[in-house]
């Protein structure tokens, strides 16, 4: 009798409206945490090497400088005026190896036999891209991991080996490969095992862990200090024009393409946390407009509550129905809005997987949807309760 | 149960618009248990808003009232099995119909079968109204329906405000013997208004309002 009594007094579309504003909000809330997260990994992956909008910044090699080859490395001055600018957060120098290195095979191994002059470049740790566990050095092993570019395998499997007839080689083929490097200088020599254990997109060199450089160049390498032709330097913020006017100024060159990468991942950020503030808006409407609508049915149905109440239904009883309706309506919105968030995920992980390596993220959808139907029936049963009070008792009886 | 009025005086009324009343600005007015009281006064003269403060649905009042002894203005507790009220305005839910307006207040308590409701429509001659809704009903039988879902509870006192207004000879000889029986039954009291000393009724005390 009560429920169909308190069944008149609604309107049905402003409870539909109110389902479908909050099914919106939520599931754009959902979907984009939850993409959020599960592309963070995807971002710092590709980023990780100039963690925080990093570039390599050169010299410019021009005909003056190929005969005057001073001219291509970094004075501590130019360095020290880098470091004061107030687009820089820090500077870190690129170390070269100050020795004789080659490489060669064992001419067991199946591998073609071969022997190469190489060179060696560090960096320090926290710029690089590559995660590996190999990546450690010490001075009691004989071993020394190094990185490469990603772009020397290429130029080896796309260039070299289709032009020469040899076989390709994956990254992980290439990486069980053992191979010898003979360090010499100083009128001593020695000889470590090595493999490459990682590939870098970002820094074209060949990297040695920061230890063992500065260990390697105090024994074998010449007298006179490593120069510095290559730097490092984080940006507080990559889209500060001030930064390539100043690197045009200096004759500097610098890899634009990283910039661009790290504005563009600036970019998909802001968009991002843009939709969810939108999101947010909707929700926050779609609650407002809830809790409107429901003070206009009470304020209409004023007559008829307070009649239940003067026969002697509780305010908690009268208020009940609507606590029921709504928080029934936001369960069912916010189950829906979890499946379709659900099969939204899905569907863009395994778009995203066919472009990348990519597992994605745990996932944060449940709960996420249960802590937003928590929080809001709390507060709408809370507030009903309130208003049916507020309505049918008298104030000096409260 | 009693109910003890002292010094009541409605804080809308000023003295000069109380006149000499048995009720209003007296020490003591104690309604006891088991009997009946008439409170007859003419329109405007404050019978609802007694009633309404003894109900507790108007407090704007000086003066205190005492329900066993214990002073209280939040008598909530008491409308489900202590006190019934037929209201002058009826407050009935015309998108119901009758037999569904007094079964909502029946479902509080269980105090009657549905049977024995019928029973009552019945002898109040709605029986052919019973399922129709209240908002198609004549004023007249409005009061009856409201008449009935004021017995649908156990009570130690019925207030009754001006419960035969609208009836005609016939149906107030019928409502009155059905109020009277439950009043019996349930050994309560009645507390009723009227503009005018009226015989449906044997009253232990009339008052003056």
């Amino acid at each position: 009798m009560l429920f169909k009594l308190q069944k008149r007094t609604l309107v049905v579309s402003q409870i539909i409206g109110y389902a479908l504003t909050i099914f919106v909000g939520v599931t754009i809330i959902l979907v984009t945490s939850q993409f959020y997260f599960d592309i963070k990994p995807l971002m710092s992956e590709q980023t990780d090497i100039f963690k925080n909008k990093a570039a390599v910044i050169t010299k410019n090699i021009s005909v003056f400088k190929t005969i005057n080859k001073e001219k291509i490395y970094f004075t501590d001055k130019e360095i020290n005026d880098l470091k004061s600018q107030s687009f820089t957060k820090s500077v870190s120098k690129f170390n070269t190896a100050t020795f004789k290195i080659n490489a060669y095979s064992n001419k067991t191994e199946s591998v073609p036999v071969y022997y190469t002059d190489l060179f060696f470049e560090s960096i320090p740790d926290e710029y690089l891209d590559v995660e590996t566990e190999d990546w450690k050095w010490d001075v009691s092993l004989d071993f020394i991991p190094i990185i490469i570019p990603e772009n020397y395998l290429n130029l080896y499997n796309f260039g070299f080996a289709e032009s020469q007839k040899l076989p390709v080689v994956s990254k992980n083929t290439i990486s069980q490969i053992e191979f010898n490097i003979q360090i010499s200088g100083n009128n001593k020599s020695k000889d470590y095992k090595s493999k490459i254990v990682g590939f870098s997109n970002k820094v074209n060199s060949i990297l040695v862990p920061e230890e063992f450089l500065f260990w390697a160049n105090n024994e074998f390498g010449r007298l006179n200090n490593s120069k510095t032709s290559r730097v490092l330097i984080e940006f507080n913020n990559p889209s500060d024009q001030t930064i390539l006017e100043y690197f045009n100024e200096n004759n500097y060159s610098i890899n634009k393409d990283e910039l661009e990468f790290s504005k563009l991942i600036f970019f998909f950020k802001s968009a991002l946390i843009f939709v969810f503030f939108i999101a947010l808006v909707i929700i926050g409407l779609s609650i407002a407009f809830i809790l409107l609508s429901l003070d206009l049915i009470i304020q209409r149905n004023k007559e008829l509550l307070l009649n239940l109440y003067n026969i002697g239904y509780k305010h908690n009883r009268i208020a009940k129905f609507y606590q029921v309706l709504i928080s029934a309506t936001t369960v069912i919105s916010i189950v829906a809005s979890l499946v379709i968030s659900n099969i939204i995920r899905n569907s863009y992980l395994v778009e995203i997987s066919q472009l990348f390596e990519f597992t994605g993220n745990k996932n944060y959808i449940l709960i996420f949807g249960i802590s937003f139907i928590l929080a809001l029936t709390i507060v709408y049963n809370v507030l009903i309760v309130k208003s049916i009070k507020k309505i049918v008792i008298p104030r000096n009886e409260k | 149960m009693s109910i003890e009025l002292q010094n009541i005086k409605p804080t809308y009324m000023s003295d000069a618009e109380i006149s000499a009343s048995d009720i209003y600005l007296q020490e003591n007015v104690l309604f006891e248990k088991g009997k009946k009281y008439l409170i007859k006064a003419n329109s405007g003269h404050g019978k609802t808003s007694i009633l309404n403060f003894i109900y507790g649905n108007n407090t704007n009042f000086n003066g205190r009232i005492s329900y066993n002894g214990v002073f209280r203005k939040d008598v909530f507790d008491l409308r489900k099995s202590n006190i019934s009220y037929v209201f002058q305005d009826f407050k009935l839910f015309p998108s119901l119909t009758v037999f569904e307006n007094i079964q909502l207040k029946n479902t509080l308590t269980n105090h009657k079968t549905v049977k024995e409701i019928e029973g009552l429509i019945e002898e109040v001659l709605l029986g052919h109204k019973k399922d129709s809704l209240v908002s198609k009903l004549s004023l007249g039988q409005k009061q009856r329906v409201a008449i009935l879902r004021a017995l649908c509870q156990p009570f130690e006192y019925l207030l009754l405000d001006e419960p035969f207004s609208h009836l005609d000879k016939k149906n107030i000889e019928i409502v009155t013997n059905i109020i009277v029986q439950e009043v019996d039954k349930q050994n309560s009291s009645l507390i009723m208004t009227s503009l005018d000393a009226t015989d449906v009724l044997t009253f232990d005390k009339v008052l003056n309002l």
